[in-house]
């Protein structure tokens, strides 16, 4: 081919890609950006919170030109039942300031301005053209074909998103089974600042993150969140597929039963829908990973399967971000010793091993497991909810202790003592 | 042959926002290249380069037409060059304004053999400016163009009016302004939005055009409003096919229509 | 263009177009204005002394004829000519037939009295003493007003907003010839292809079928067709099923920038509504809907809706309307 060689093709300009970008590109590399949507983020939805430290690292102060939402401050664990809720809420004046911890994002914007950064430093861009295959030679990735055209490059980074089907073509990976895949569902409800501040109680750009478990979905396990964004609020429910397709749900009715729940009600109430999407999820953890790298390529982000849920937290972004930037050290110095094969790309898994990617995606391996634990979805909700109502309720019957409230709670819910501390220690040991 | 081809960009007013008040604004749409005006762009590249010539793109507006996502995206659709004519000036240009502008550009940029217009701008669509921008040239212009054969250093066109078809010679150096029939575009390729990065765009400023800038608009705008709407009944007739059938068949004939 | 110190500008307002009902209609347009300003209207007329005629007993009290075209001469090369009388005269304003030769005229003329033409305009109207005009713009999106601040107004204005003025037999005015001005250039005319007179004339309709994209197939058509007899309507569409895909011709598109239609009833079939096919039809005046998204914004347009698949609701349709006869 008489055409140029890249040295890196990245299929995809979402988190994993723009940072592998912007990090080959500012180390002089010839990289090439190819993203299927019309602009970056086009085809993206996030269901999670950007926790920004390893961009800080990459892009030193990333918030004051970057397009972020609110800093999150105040992190919110929601139990809920049919009528009432019980909140783990945490607050903090330590992620109020620089480097902060965690940022709302809204993915049409921030990827458009990472996209350009890593432009600026040098990567070209290419939207509205989507990657058809991987050209193989010698069981080798050699580049891309997009329709009649083909372009070549020593390494193909395959960022290419949770549908990912380079990594597949590539025989990295078999298909996902739809019991390892989640389908998050979210609406974009804008609001006026003010509206927001007085509602959440936040100043300024502070935000708030919700996680809700319990009654959100209609007995399809999963989870809801709720995130402050400058003059909107993010909205969604993260569902298992296997069991959505099983129970023949659907989504945006579920969507709709849980804005209506009385408790999440008054927090939108009044708000416009300036946007629906609907994105599928990977939440296999590390069991369902793929092999992540070969001669000539390297799978980074969510086609990675690089994303946990504990719970707590919902983290995708940040994993993207650090596997992207692992992912642009490993071409780096595979170009440096002009070695792109396997051997030469085998820093990547190690790189990951030695940062908190992989380390952490080991923690939280049992966590997908442990929240499939249908207890959490109804019972304990149940418990929790009963139990508060009891230590508050006065009604001129005579008050037990909490133990005893406790005790009778659980009994109530039918959950043994042996379920509790079964699930406590698991819960503790997993998330 | 040499071919200039005026493109407009502008706010996409398919993202207009009606307030209540019946006020309206485009602060946040998108800038968009115009949908006919990506069909002279396409008429340009083939006879660019079934002539073996040039293609240059050419607009002119205020500073939000500098916009790199734009400018690769023009580029990657077969124009070899930009020429952008930025000043916030042409903010609410008149036809006259804008036609006096391109027409300047067009002296400037020299060795023109061919001008191609789209069939009127995006947003506006008054469907003025190649025929301003020809006249000012002192050039053979025509609208209603909706095919162009090169022939003998001459074109040979079609123009499709309302009941009939004219097929003309026109002499070069000519001002074509182009019908929706003359093509269907194709997306941009891989190779061309390649490419498109390291071609060369020029930027002038009304000043480096040597125009009078106390020139102004010959027509003013006095307001832009949302266009009043009839009030409708907004009744939805809901039940099954037959039933709802039934329903609107009763309410048909109450209005007199069946 | 230059303010001539010597000679005040005429309150005479002129209109131009080459096809002769379109210039009857704006002669009664410029009658209003030309009361209001307390000036004269005059007609530009090309064509056989007869056209002349008509245009006194139109409402014009002058006429300044051009005569027939020459062979070998098209409409437009009126213009040095038509530019040449303007800027002698200095008529208050110039109206001209929004036709595509009409437009090339008009921006023609602007360009070389340095001019700006409001097009299209729908709606004139005096405020302070001043000349405004109202036209669309964002493709229908929004209504815009604008007035002239040269000396001179030069508007186009399209079929259907002025009714002519009725005839008045006989009455007779002023008649000038100008002098035929050599345009500079002149285009070769190879051939002249009469197109068919179109099939249908959707603006004369009284009720109209408009087919949109939830139509699957071609074929479909057809279902819309028998619904449209059975209502004694015309098929109308939305642009994509005209000029995307062809299944219907241009004529039958209904839009922003094809047909503009005010039947008793329309109805929308599968239409979801948006602005640049509304515009052409919002002033029916029953309008009903069938769309299977309970969203589409064609229902907040409508009189009647009926959230439904089509291919269920337009059968049982026919069928009651066939019950009825």
């Amino acid at each position: 081919m008489a055409d140029e060689k890249f040295d890196a093709i990245i299929v995809g300009a979402g988190m994993a890609g723009n940072a592998a970008a912007y990090r080959l590109a500012k180390e002089g590399l010839q990289v090439v950006v190819i993203e299927r949507g019309p602009y970056p983020g086009s085809k993206n939805l996030s269901g999670g919170v950007l926790y920004g430290r390893v961009l800080h690292q990459l892009i030193p102060e990333y918030w004051k030109e970057a397009p972020v939402e609110r800093f999150i401050t105040n992190e919110v664990v929601t139990f809920l039942t049919g009528d009432a809720s019980f909140n783990i809420d945490f607050k903090t004046q330590d992620f109020g300031k620089p480097p902060f911890n965690g940022f709302t994002v809204l993915r049409g914007k921030f990827d458009r301005w990472f996209a350009e950064k890593a432009e600026a430093a040098g990567a070209m861009l290419v939207p509205g053209i989507r990657v058809d295959k991987v050209l193989i030679e010698g069981g080798r990735v050699v580049g891309i074909a997009a329709g009649d055209e083909e372009i070549w490059a020593d390494v193909v980074i395959a960022a290419d998103g949770a549908n990912s089907f380079l990594a597949q073509e590539a025989g990295l990976r078999e298909r996902i089974p739809a019991s390892q895949m989640a389908l998050g569902v979210k609406e974009l409800i804008g609001l006026p600042r003010q509206v927001i501040e007085d509602r959440f109680h936040l100043t300024g750009n502070e935000g708030a993150a919700h996680s809700i478990v319990g009654c959100v979905s209609g007995g399809v396990t999963g989870g809801g969140f709720l995130y402050t964004n400058l003059d909107s609020l993010s909205i969604g429910l993260v569902m298992n597929l296997d069991e959505l397709v099983q129970n023949q749900l659907q989504p945006p009715e579920i969507l709709e039963e849980f804005m209506g729940h009385p408790l999440i009600a008054p927090l939108v109430k009044d708000g416009t829908l300036l946007e629906y999407g609907a994105h599928l999820v990977v939440e296999g953890g590390i069991e369902m990973m793929p092999r992540l790298y070969m001669d000539g390529m390297l799978v980074a982000g969510d086609a990675a399967g690089f994303s946990i849920n504990n719970g707590f937290v919902v983290r995708g972004m940040d994993l993207a971000i650090g596997s992207g930037i692992a992912a642009a050290e490993t071409v780096i110095e595979a170009k440096s010793k002009n070695d792109f094969s396997a051997q030469g790309l085998s820093a990547y898994p190690q790189k990951l091993e030695a940062s908190y990617v992989m380390a952490d995606m080991h923690t939280y391996a049992q966590a997908a497991g442990f929240l499939k634990n249908r207890r959490l979805y109804k019972a304990y909700p149940e418990m929790i909810t009963k139990l508060m109502r009891q230590i508050y309720r006065q009604d001129a019957q005579p008050k037990k202790h909490l133990m005893q409230e406790l005790l009778k709670s659980l009994k109530d819910s039918r959950i043994s003592l042996f379920d509790l501390v079964k699930d406590g220690y698991k819960g503790g040991r997993t998330l | 042959m040499n071919i200039v081809v005026c493109c407009k960009l502008a706010p996409d007013a398919a993202d207009i926002q009606v307030s209540s008040d019946g006020s309206i604004s485009l602060e946040r749409a998108e800038w968009i290249i115009g949908g006919f005006d990506l069909q002279a762009i396409e008429a340009g590249a083939r006879l660019a380069e079934a002539s073996g010539g040039k293609l240059i793109a050419l607009s002119a507006g205020p500073h939000q037409i500098n916009n790199s996502k734009l400018k690769k995206d023009l580029l990657s659709r077969g124009p070899d060059e930009l020429v952008l004519v930025i000043d916030d000036v042409l903010v609410n240009a008149d036809t006259a304004m804008t036609a006096a502008v391109l027409a300047q550009a067009i002296r400037k940029i020299g060795g023109v053999d061919l001008v191609l217009c789209g069939e009127g701008s995006t947003d506006l669509y008054f469907q003025q400016t190649g025929l301003q921008v020809g006249e000012r040239l002192g050039l053979p212009t025509l609208n209603a163009v909706s095919k162009i054969e090169s022939r003998d250093g001459k074109l040979v066109v079609e123009r499709s009016l309302e009941d009939e078809v004219e097929i003309l010679e026109v002499p070069l150096p000519a001002v074509l302004s182009v019908t929706t029939d003359i093509n269907q575009p194709g997306l941009p390729t891989l190779k061309e939005i390649l490419k498109a990065g390291k071609k060369p765009v020029t930027e002038w400023t009304l000043v480096n055009l040597g125009l009078d800038l106390s020139f102004q608009n010959q027509v003013e705008v006095i307001r832009t409003t949302a266009p009043h709407h009839a009030q409708r009944k907004k009744i939805m007739i809901s039940g099954a096919a037959d039933e709802a059938v039934y329903a609107l068949v009763v309410y048909l004939n109450k209005e007199g229509l069946i | 263009m230059n303010k001539d110190e010597s000679r005040p500008m005429s309150a005479d307002i002129w209109v131009f177009s080459e096809k002769p009902a379109l210039l009857d209609e704006l002669l009664a347009g410029a009658r209003v204005l030309a009361d209001h300003i307390k000036g004269a209207v005059a007609a530009v007329v090309s064509g056989p002394v007869e056209k002349t005629e008509e245009a006194f007993e139109r409402g014009a009290e002058k006429v300044f004829w051009l005569g027939e075209i020459k062979p070998g001469f098209m409409v437009e090369d009126c213009v040095p000519t038509l530019a040449h009388l303007a800027a002698k005269e200095k008529p208050y304003g110039i109206l001209i037939g929004s036709t595509r030769r009409g437009r090339a005229v008009a921006g023609r003329l602007a360009a070389r009295l340095n001019l700006s033409v409001i097009t299209d305009v729908i709606a004139f109207m005096f405020e302070n003493g001043d000349l405004q005009a109202r036209h669309m713009i964002f493709g229908g999106g929004a209504v815009r007003v604008e007035r002239p601040v040269s000396e001179m107004i030069l508007a186009t204005v399209g079929p259907g907003i002025f009714n002519p003025l009725p005839l008045t037999p006989g009455r007779k005015g002023e008649l000038q010839i100008p002098d035929f001005i050599e345009p500079e250039w002149r285009l070769t005319l190879c051939e002249r292809k009469i197109k068919p007179a179109p099939a249908v004339n959707l603006p004369a309709a009284k009720k109209v079928v408009c087919a949109g994209r939830g139509v699957a197939k071609q074929e479909d058509l057809a279902l819309m067709e028998e619904l449209a007899r059975i209502l004694g309507a015309e098929v109308g569409c939305t642009r994509p099923l005209a000029e995307g895909l062809g299944w219907l011709p241009r004529e039958r598109y209904i839009g922003i920038s094809g047909a503009n239609i005010k039947p008793d009833l329309y109805l929308g079939i599968g239409v979801s509504g948006q602005v640049q096919h509304t515009i052409g039809m919002s002033e029916a005046r029953v309008v009903v809907a069938i769309n299977k998204d309970g969203e589409a914004p064609i229902f907040d347009q409508a009189d009647y809706g009926i959230v439904g698949d089509l291919y269920t609701i337009v059968p049982a349709l026919i069928k009651a309307l066939k019950a009825r006869k």
